[in-house]
């Protein structure tokens, strides 16, 4: 018998992350050259030995549909229980808005929850950038008794965090501050939870009464200000909740530094992505490359510094990119300058062409233009 | 169930002449290319031509092998009726057993599982060669002539022909007389080891093989000839595109050269993907000293130092100061700082450590001489490896 279940919510999507979303869910947003950022919560799970996971999405699905195809690349493609996409559905007639939080999204996958045998939940975010060792806090909420455990970080390079909380003299949790990140006082949420079926049960049932649907706002504060128990786990590796632009570029540069690449892709839990093409990049005879992180299927004619580059880019002889990422299938033609651009999957850009931007305003150049 | 074609490939092979590189793995298995194996060619070339059954013949140290075909998913050939098959030699009821003999006796040998499939065809295949070929093509062209054997031919150099089997056509374009490495060849047209025969005519030959004490159980040398004695049709399929047989240190070293050249071998071309199992690492980092011209690099590699005309597999790291040139870096070769790396091929896991020199370029004029160190060995720091050494242990080094 399987204890834990995975449950992963890939439906809410930052506004603020403009251009990178309007194809595609903020779950499916490509990071690191080669990956989908819910790449690490699934990975997660599979190296904790969780592989009967729900993936919760609502809207602009197609894109990670395709990335994440039958779950086989996380060896979730199971014939018994496995990977279950989990569109909406069984939610009443007049709702065709956004779920007004995540425990209505909850609700309306609930009679999937209902039917999972396992004892305990396993909750990550979609768009969540870090590599947890989730059998830690799995073994501690088993040992603490309390019906919550939340996994949080005390690093204060963390990014794109909005909930603290503040720990009792036990080291459970005594508050939760809402919108508030305050690492001083307290440790900052990963919206990582381990949470017993029945208690995950009661809070649905008692969300939907109230129609209160907000998960921290709502229901965890409740929870805490009615004396619930919740354990707290730290995650001392690096994090990044991918929220707005600037923190999308920013955690993709910061792949750059190697300890903090390794400290994310540790060989021991490596993380699992969706395997596209088996060609190594070449670099040509004129080529030059510094400081960069290159994806396989490339041909490099022109010159990249501390750019992230995708697989499938062109980049002709003469072409200069600096600070850029530059996602799957772009061409960039001879003598371009691109600088601080993220470019999306799909660019095409033609000879000579020049873009700068600058590290407080990256220029977004969307899915498929030709420039 | 009934497949109108299959294909049988021969992966028991030793390699010897490679013997660094395959004291513990099968030459199939060997690293080629940067991301593949040397079997992942034909295997690809089975599944881009559709062809989803296939069984691979292995005898010489297989595990890697096996793990490596495993079930077949990298290459698409997980299908429900066919797929991959790792046939070992084995025993039966009231027999010995034994290994492979040759070639064709490996096919004897597994004349039931042919038999399974009840093919109409069957393609024969050889688990050392890098090229890329539609064998539907072929079987096409079989069919079309009536043959009862189709040899996949090149045309060579008279001069180079004398280290092929050579094909001498009769009037009516058939393939009238097989010669071994001839000494005054008669033709330019070279056997690429690569066969279609008609099944029932082969299982007949094989069967008639095997009952000779004589025989060396081998295509080349007894299936062939036995079939042309008597008077089959046997049809020569001409092809033009890149082959190399990598049977030798040399060849292995001058075929992953090639593959920095897109118009020798396009590996590039989504028409025909060459597949492999990939280990999922992170892309490539190129580090603020790094200096690399034509060369591929593929993931998990961490690269600060020089790299020119190199070859390299997934998750090599080359340290700061280190040059590599004109070099083979199989999976997790570390190239430590200040080491030089010339003219050379490395085996996996291999750790060149600070200031060591592992072979050199050749003087102006003189022929390339290839070094060679085998898998999981260490150079110590500052140590130099002699040019054209071949290192298979770590007393030797």
């Amino acid at each position: 018998m399987k204890d834990f279940h995975g449950l992963i919510f890939a439906y809410y999507t930052d506004p603020k992350l403009r251009e990178l979303v309007s194809m595609r869910t903020a779950a499916s947003l490509p990071f690191c050259g080669r990956y989908r950022l819910i790449d690490f919560s699934l990975s997660a799970m599979r190296n904790a030995g969780i592989v009967d996971v729900g993936v919760i999405m609502q809207r602009d699905y197609q894109s990670l549909l395709d990335h994440l195809g039958g779950g086989k690349a996380w060896d979730m493609a199971r014939r018994t229980g496995g990977l279950r996409m989990l569109p909406p559905f069984g939610l009443p007639e007049y709702h065709r808005g956004n779920y007004a939080g995540t425990m209505e999204a909850l609700i309306a996958v609930s009679s999937y929850i209902k039917s999972v045998k396992a004892k305990y939940f396993v909750l990550m975010l979609g768009d969540m950038c870090a590599n947890i060792d989730l059998t830690l806090p799995m073994e501690q909420h088993r040992k603490s008794g309390a019906p919550i455990t939340a996994i949080c970080t005390d690093r204060a390079d963390a990014e794109g965090f909005r909930m603290t909380y503040i720990p009792g003299e036990n080291g459970k949790a005594k508050q939760i501050l809402i919108d508030t990140v305050d690492e001083k006082e307290g440790v900052l949420s990963l919206e990582a939870y381990i949470i017993n079926k029945e208690t995950l049960l009661e809070l649905m049932e008692t969300s939907r009464k109230q129609s209160l649907y907000r998960f921290h706002k709502d229901t965890l504060d409740n929870w805490l200000k009615n004396g619930g128990q919740m354990d707290i786990y730290i995650h001392h590796g690096y994090t990044a909740l991918i929220r707005n632009v600037d923190s999308y570029y920013k955690a993709n540069m910061d792949m750059l530094d190697s300890e903090i690449r390794h400290e994310l892709f540790p060989t021991e839990r490596p993380v699992f992505t969706k395997i596209r093409e088996e060609v190594s990049t070449y670099y040509g005879v004129d080529s030059y490359s510094r400081n960069s992180l290159v994806a396989d299927n490339c041909i490099i004619d022109g010159s990249i510094e501390n750019c992230i580059i995708f697989s499938g880019a062109r980049i002709a002889v003469g072409a200069k990119l600096k600070n850029c990422i530059v996602m799957s299938d772009c061409v960039v033609e001879a003598n371009c300058v691109l600088d601080h651009c993220i470019v999306d999957k799909d660019v095409s850009f033609s000879a000579g062409t020049v873009l700068n931007g600058n590290e407080r305003l990256p220029i977004i150049v969307p899915k498929g233009s030709h420039i | 169930m009934k497949k109108k074609c299959i294909a049988m490939l021969l992966a028991g092979g030793q390699g010897s002449r490679l013997y660094a590189l395959t004291q513990n793995v099968a030459k199939p298995s060997v690293p080629f290319g940067g991301k593949y194996r040397i079997i992942d060619f034909p295997l690809s070339n089975c599944a881009n031509s559709g062809i989803d059954t296939v069984g691979v013949m292995t005898q010489y140290r297989p595990l890697q092998l096996n793990s490596y075909i495993g079930s077949g998913q990298p290459w698409d050939l997980d299908v429900n009726d066919g797929g991959v098959y790792i046939l070992p030699p084995y025993q039966s009821a009231g027999e010995k057993g034994s290994w492979f003999t040759g070639t064709a006796n490996a096919i004897y040998q597994n004349l039931a599982f042919v038999e399974n499939y009840d093919p109409d065809t069957v393609v024969i295949l050889s688990g050392d060669h890098i090229y890329k070929m539609d064998y539907a093509d072929m079987v096409r062209e079989h069919v079309e002539h009536d043959a009862a054997c189709t040899i996949s031919v090149l045309t060579v150099t008279l001069e180079e022909a004398t280290r092929f089997g050579m094909m001498n056509l009769g009037p009516d374009g058939y393939i009238k007389e097989f010669e071994e490495k001839p000494k005054h060849p008669k033709s330019t047209l070279a056997s690429m080891g690569i066969y279609v025969f008609d099944w029932q005519k082969l299982r007949k030959y094989l069967i008639q093989d095997e009952a000779d004490p004589n025989s060396r159980h081998d295509f080349g040398h007894n299936i062939i000839p036995a079939m042309i004695a008597d008077g089959e049709k046997i049809w020569p399929y001409r092809f033009n595109g890149y082959w190399r047989d990598v049977g030798t240190i040399d060849s292995l070293w001058e075929a992953n050269m090639d593959m920095l050249s897109p118009q020798l071998i396009d590996l590039y071309d989504p028409e025909w993907p060459i597949s492999a199992r990939s280990p999922i690492c992170p892309p490539h980092q190129v580090g603020a000293h790094a200096d690399i011209n034509h060369s591929i690099v593929t993931e998990g590699c961490e690269i600060d130092g020089i790299l020119e005309n190199s070859v390299l597999s997934p998750s090599v790291h080359v340290g700061v100061g280190a040059h590599v040139k004109y070099s083979v870096l199989m999976p997790g070769v570390v190239v430590e700082a200040g080491a030089s790396v010339e003219y050379a091929i490395i085996g996996e896991n291999t750790v060149v450590h600070a200031g060591a020199r592992v072979g050199a370029s050749p003087a102006p004029g003189a022929d390339k001489c290839i070094t060679t160190i085998g898998p999981s060995l260490e150079i110590p720091a500052g140590s130099t490896v002699k040019v054209g050494a071949m290192i298979s242990t770590s007393e030797e080094v």
